[in-house]
């Protein structure tokens, strides 16, 4: 009581005993709203207790962790430019490596319904893995493409790559890719999100646009699908546009939050077409974002991926979280 | 005369054949766009209505509507949304629709208005024009397609191509905009979807460009640079068209010390290059690195198939690894040598893009590398 009180009284803070490098990833509990994993480039895995604001577990990779994931409350994956999957079990604070690609391993994503974990690397292939054993159960190619970014949720599991490939697998299946698609964005796919009814996703690219998709690829569903642009500050005439590194969906009301290399983090709900709103600017590029499994909490990484922009002083590595209101979220 | 629309089509704008989701944005539409006085920036309600104005307020004739298609600039013919829209036209747009309806996932429902103001703004350089921009339509691509040689070869003549045919094509982007709930932005239902409206009749430039699209090996639009899309815009990305995290991920502190991490060769990114001096040359650069990692990719898949060989290779380098201290100066030495042996790799990208032999990966041959055995086991 004392501590959710505690949370509930500031909208948003910071955390505390930050990693050293940029954050790359920060994935909220499949249960709880209180524990966060975060990865670093500083080769670090993290478990946050957001509640309680303390770390509580960190293990490391041999180079920077690109990705990581919850299967359950207690066992994490993570991956990176080491090109080797690790299971963490929490409780035990043992780990497990469970095999490895032959590039670095961008994305991770737990396919619950099948009880496996998915990886996604740069050598242009997706695996599969038993979720408890190292036994890699698959491995698919996406057209020899380095992966970017990967979503699943339910069966449909939707892989963007470089060259603006995307791919939408069925991971019941996978014995053959279900639809082929080329990016609607003229740009390189940033980052990709499954809606969590399952209907479509969501697409960022690198030029501060975001695209919303249907699965569906009836004419009369497609038609639906649109895009627009976001995350570009007009600054003494020159309109500078960022990439949208970040996007998460509210699991209950169907709405997600992007967050752009221009710091900030806007709120849309995607079937209305309305942006519900947009927070302060942080103190540099947002690089990763997640909603808590209610929704009631966001993380918010901040840290700058592109060494060409870093200014002087360097900004520093943050993650906040930040409890967001119905208003904020829920389609008016 | 006067007949309103009962169709299920869309209302779309006289003035430059856009269509709109909804009548009332039509009419927002007409009066920012065709019915606002250039002078005070007051919106009239019809054509004529703009005309008594200019005349009586401002002492000025006005001959056309602004930001008009050449033959439908008629400042005499009252338009109010859809009303008042010659039979004749309503026919034709029909006719255009149903006819000529093809593809809807062209973007380019775009008003020929926008397309003036963009190329205008644009102005006379083409430095903006980036390869990818290239409205491909999002049809059936081919499988496993990646930008693999197609992209090379033809790419001066596409690149010209693309510099003279810029104006029209920059509107083609899927421009899209959500409401951002800015009253201003009445427009946006429009670019909800990819209904094609009648191709607005002056930008020739466009039609070019569709065909040009079609033709074009999507693989060519897969490497794109990333180049500001005009000249009052800037992508804050670096120039290749490589993810943020590969370009950090070749700084020389996330490096494991002996392994020369192989789909990212240079250490050092590229210097940003002007598009409109270079963009060619950097063109190559993207292309050469993209294919080396395809290629390299391949490389090892192959290598993978064939023996332990070439997979004891990278395990031992792999063991090798250390992890590198983050506050390690930067020009570390050791890791050179690796490079200086992919280096041969990048001329020889550029020419076959990803199906280079293996044997020109590496030139002087690696020895014990199985070239040809693979076949007779």
């Amino acid at each position: 009581m004392t501590v959710t009180r505690v949370a509930e009284s500031r909208t948003e803070f910071k955390l505390k005993s930050l990693p050293e490098d940029a954050i790359s990833s920060v994935k909220f509990a499949p249960k709880s709203n209180q524990f966060l994993l975060v990865s670093s480039w500083d080769c670090s895995v993290r478990l946050y207790d957001v509640s309680a604001n303390i770390e509580r577990h960190k293990y490391n990779h041999e180079l920077p962790v690109l990705d990581v994931c919850f299967r359950d409350a207690v066992h994490s994956y993570s991956g990176g430019l080491d090109q080797t999957l690790k299971m963490y079990d929490l409780n035990a604070s043992t780990e497990t490596v469970l095999g490895d690609h032959k590039g670095g391993i961008r994305c991770l994503e737990f396919a619950s319904e099948v009880n496996a974990v998915l990886t996604g690397s740069w050598d242009g292939t997706v695996k599969m893995w038993d979720s408890r054993v190292p036994n890699c159960v698959g491995t698919y190619n996406q057209g020899n493409e380095r992966v970017y970014t990967m979503s699943i949720v339910g069966e449909k599991f939707v892989v963007g790559t470089s060259g603006r490939k995307i791919f939408v697998w069925d991971v019941r299946n996978m014995g053959h890719v279900n639809q082929r698609r080329e990016s609607s964005l003229k740009y390189q796919t940033r980052c990709i999100r499954v809606f969590p009814n399952k209907q479509g996703y969501v697409l960022s690219s690198i030029e501060g646009r975001v695209a919303v998709e249907y699965l569906d690829s009836n004419p009369e569903v497609q038609k639906k699908k649109y895009a627009f642009k976001c995350h570009r500050i007009k600054e003494a005439g020159v309109e500078k546009i960022y990439p949208v590194n970040a996007i998460s969906f509210h699991s209950v009301y169907n709405t997600f939050a992007t967050g752009g290399s221009d710091g900030y983090v806007n709120i849309w709900d995607g079937f209305n077409k309305k942006r519900l709103c947009q927070f302060h600017r942080y103190n540099t590029a947002v690089s990763s974002l997640s909603f808590s499994y209610d929704g009631s909490a966001l993380a918010i990484a901040c840290s700058q991926l592109d060494e060409n922009q870093v200014e002087d002083p360097k900004p520093e590595d943050t993650i906040y979280i930040r409890y967001v209101t119905d208003q904020e979220t829920k389609p008016k | 005369m006067g007949r309103k629309k009962k169709k299920a089509s869309k209302p779309w704008c006289w003035y430059c054949n856009r269509e709109f989701d909804d009548e009332k944005i039509l009419i927002q539409h007409q009066k920012a766009k065709h019915f606002k006085c250039h002078i005070c920036h007051k919106k009239l309600y019809t054509g004529p209505g703009l005309s008594i104005h200019c005349m009586q307020v401002h002492k000025e004739a006005i001959d056309k509507v602004p930001n008009s298609l050449p033959n439908r600039s008629n400042i005499e013919i009252e338009i109010y949304g859809m009303e008042g829209i010659p039979p004749e036209d309503i026919k034709e747009h029909e006719r255009q629709k149903t006819g000529g309806g093809k593809a809807s996932d062209s973007d380019d429902d775009e008003p020929a208005a926008k397309k003036k103001a963009t190329s205008a703004l644009l102005g006379p350089g083409p430095s903006s024009v980036t390869p990818g921009i290239l409205p491909t339509p999002m049809g059936p691509v081919p499988p496993g397609m990646y930008p693999g040689p197609m992209a090379m070869n033809p790419m001066m003549p596409h690149f010209m191509q693309q510099r003279m045919m810029m104006p029209g094509m920059r509107p083609l982007f899927p421009a899209a905009s959500i409401a951002v709930s800015t009253p201003s932005k009445p427009t946006f239902p429009a670019y909800s979807n990819a209904t094609i409206s009648a191709p607005p009749t002056t930008s020739s430039a466009a039609a070019d460009a569709k065909e040009n699209g079609d033709v074009k090996p999507p693989a060519a639009n897969s490497c794109p640079l990333v180049t500001a899309t005009g000249a009052g815009s800037k992508i804050i990305h670096p120039p290749e068209d490589v993810s943020l995290e590969e370009i950090r991920a070749r700084n020389i502190k996330y490096r494991p010390k002996p392994k020369p991490d192989a789909p990212s060769t240079p250490v050092s990114a590229p210097p940003m290059i002007t598009p409109s001096t270079s963009q060619a040359e950097h063109n190559f650069q993207v292309a050469a690195h993209m294919s080396a990692a395809v290629a390299a990719a391949r490389q090892q898949q192959a290598a993978a198939m064939r023996r332990p060989m070439p997979m004891g290779m990278m395990g031992m380098l792999g063991q090798v690894r250390v992890p590198v201290p983050v506050s390690m100066p930067v020009p570390v030495l050791p890791v050179m040598p690796q490079f200086n042996l992919m280096r041969p790799l990048q001329p020889g990208m550029l020419l076959p893009g990803g199906m280079m032999p293996m044997s020109a990966m590496f030139p002087g041959g690696v020895p014990g590398l199985p070239m040809m055995q693979p076949r007779f086991r």
